[in-house]
């Protein structure tokens, strides 16, 4: 077995099972790690907890909904500015926190009154908002407050609201994963069944595990649309209450963050025998091959076929302008968790980056199995990796850029390496044809940016060119480039707009066409 | 004979392994199904059969095995040159060293977990 002990990990010999480099020949029954298991007591995770999972991934981009969290206020610290989960209602979820902010004395005397109490404020405060969701925190759990009675007997005082209640606190571990899974079944047992819906189509899904991160699912939604496919429900990105409620209702499930909702496409599947297709949203290739799968299910693939043709003629020279331009740039993919597999391939192949390292905080062996599978040889796969581990993989590798969250993208940058945030983007969306060349924008920025040159330079040791001034990131990129590709007339900058979303989302309220469905369902 | 039949399977193997999903999903007996679903339905395809594809899942499967065979078509040309025996046997040899990848011989310790 490849596996990797870090020099700094020495004192912690655990960790070597949880690294292995591909080697040549070597496949997946013999390059594996560990993973999906408790963090080794003195190694310093960049994870988040249970409760995490499951209220700030999953549980609050549910847009038309006041979440709680029943606990201290500390806990809902990651909720406003590093959260980019947008909703066509203004924001709601985003703009507005709520916590019961429990206290010491809380902790001695019980706190059901209180989070009672705080429920009504809320929703007096807010009387259009009928529906809630209330999460468990370490603190709530230990002292074993019963929230699901304290939402019954809300429920019962206030026929027209509904809550939910998720008891996912932060000990139960092991990662945010914990939370993912645990908010999963919570919701399809308590909550899926319990609404009948309009259908408005002949062709029916969910569209499962996508969190509209800077408007992903508008972009994805509007090409199901252009399709005659209803989208129920969006679990959970833009998505509403109450349409998540009546998923039982859907022909198939479509399913993009597995890492985050397999669960609940895998329970949805046993119960009503609605079909999971698995699909990638992000790349050019992938993503027509997404469409027409999707299309080909319901007998529409020349509707996703015309789609395809559009867009890649559309966006395909401002891919390859960046592509020639990226070509050999090396690339440390260090997501959460499915992306490590939503990307590997697919920046290599369209964008000409070399991945040399994939790690994953929470995700379970089957994203490394993904993962893997998916690199070139010589990559380095890490599962929960700690920050010194981090650094000494950047030392070791030395990448132009790493993709990954702003905690460990912030140390990267200490060491002159620059970053994009993969989990909130810095300019999205990078879902569809579209926000793919947006994503290829972003990296040759970050890598070309004339302000990165300048900190590569150490002004304690390394020698301050003079005869050097202004820099632009074209003069950098261009050096090596031949003629042809610098002057080609056919391969062009990204030309959309800087708020791209207006254009996908104007049509979203035109009703769908009606036609008798035939077998598919 | 072996050895080409062996490098043809590997080439078939890397597509999947590098460009599909299906092949993953989170329990034995789910890939198992998955497995056996879309490689039987792929060779159909690519025997100029038509597969069966009337019910949710068997059309789930059906639309994963077309895709993969117009990938298999387009990116493998010597396969139009097999025939019928060739084609299976080669799909059957890819068959079993996927169950070996991704179930008995997986490293993932998930797999056998009773629940999702």
């Amino acid at each position: 077995m490849p596996y990797h002990l870090f020099k700094c990990s020495e004192c912690i010999p655990e960790r070597e099972k949880h690294a292995v480099i591909k080697g040549h020949g070597e496949d997946l029954t013999s390059a594996l790690p560990l993973g999906y298991l408790n963090t080794i007591p003195g190694s310093i995770t960049e994870r988040g907890c249970a409760y995490c999972g499951a209220k700030h991934v999953i549980g609050t981009p549910m847009k038309d909904v006041i979440h709680i969290s029943h606990g201290p206020i500390g806990c809902t610290y990651d909720t406003w500015q590093t959260k980019r989960y947008l909703s066509d209602n203004d924001n709601f979820q985003l703009k507005y926190t709520f916590a019961t902010d429990m206290k010491e004395k809380n902790i001695v005397f019980g706190a059901e009154k209180m989070l009672k109490q705080n429920i009504l404020e809320a929703f007096k405060a807010f009387p259009n908002i009928k529906r809630m969701s209330i999460y468990q925190t370490c603190a709530s759990a230990l002292i074993g407050d019963d929230i699901n009675a304290v939402a019954q007997e809300v429920m019962e005082e206030m026929p027209d609201v509904d809550i939910f209640v998720c008891n996912s606190p932060g000990f139960k571990g092991p990662s945010q994963s914990g939370g993912h899974h645990t908010i999963c079944i919570a919701w399809f047992k308590d909550k899926v069944g319990t609404v009948e819906p309009e259908i408005t189509s002949d062709y029916v899904i969910n569209y499962v595990g996508e969190y509209n991160i800077q408007g992903d699912e508008e972009v994805m939604c509007n090409y199901f649309r252009k399709m005659g496919i209803q989208v129920l429900s969006t679990f959970t990105g833009n998505g509403s209450y109450d349409d998540l409620r009546a998923m039982h209702r859907a022909h198939l499930n479509v399913l993009e963050c597995a890492r985050s909702s397999e669960y609940l496409c895998n329970e949805l599947k046993k119960k009503y025998g609605i079909p999971r297709l698995d699909i990638d949203g992000f790349g050019f290739e992938p993503l027509a091959l997404s469409l027409r799968k999707v299309g080909l299910f319901f007998g529409l693939e020349d509707k996703a076929q015309a789609i395809i043709d559009e867009e890649t003629a559309k966006w395909k020279p401002e891919l390859d302008w960046y592509k020639e331009r990226l070509r050999g740039k090396k690339v440390c993919l260090w997501p959460g968790g499915s992306k490590l597999w939503h990307w590997a391939h697919v920046i290599h192949e369209e964008m000409g980056v070399e991945v040399v390292s994939v790690y994953t905080k929470f995700g379970h062996q089957g994203d490394m199995e993904k993962g893997i599978s998916r690199c070139e040889e010589g990559a380095l796969a890490i599962d929960d990796p700690n920050e010194l581990e981090g650094l000494e993989a950047m030392e070791m590798l030395k990448p132009d850029i790493i993709f990954t969250g702003k905690r460990p993208g912030e140390v990267a940058k200490k060491i002159r390496v620059p970053y994009l945030n993969a989990h909130a983007y810095d300019n999205g969306p990078w879902k569809g044809w579209e926000g793919w060349v947006r994503f290829a924008r972003d990296i040759y920025n970050a890598i070309y940016s004339p302000l990165h040159q300048l900190a590569l330079l150490d002004i304690s040791k390394d020698e301050i060119p003079t005869d050097k001034g202004f820099a632009t990131r074209r003069m950098l990129s261009d050096v090596n480039l031949t003629e042809e590709v610098r002057s080609s007339t056919t391969l062009r900058e990204y030309t959309g707009k800087f708020d791209c979303l207006p254009d996908y989302t104007k049509t979203k309220n035109d009703p769908l066409p009606k036609k008798v469905l035939s077998g598919a369902a | 004979m072996e050895a080409m039949i062996h490098d043809k399977m590997e080439q078939l193997l890397d597509y999947i392994m590098k460009h599909c999903l299906w092949q993953f999903h989170s329990r034995a007996w789910d890939r198992k199904d998955q497995n056996e679903g879309i490689l039987s339905k792929t060779t159909q395809i690519l025997c100029g059969e038509e597969p069966a594809h009337e019910t949710p899942a068997d059309r789930c499967y059906w639309v994963d095995a077309v895709c993969l065979a117009e990938e298999y078509r387009k990116r493998f040309p010597w396969l139009t040159s097999m025939d019928k025996a060739g084609i299976s046997e080669l799909m059957q040899a890819l068959h079993e060293r996927m169950d070996v990848l991704t179930i008995t011989g997986s490293l993932n310790q998930e797999l056998t977990d009773q629940h999702y």
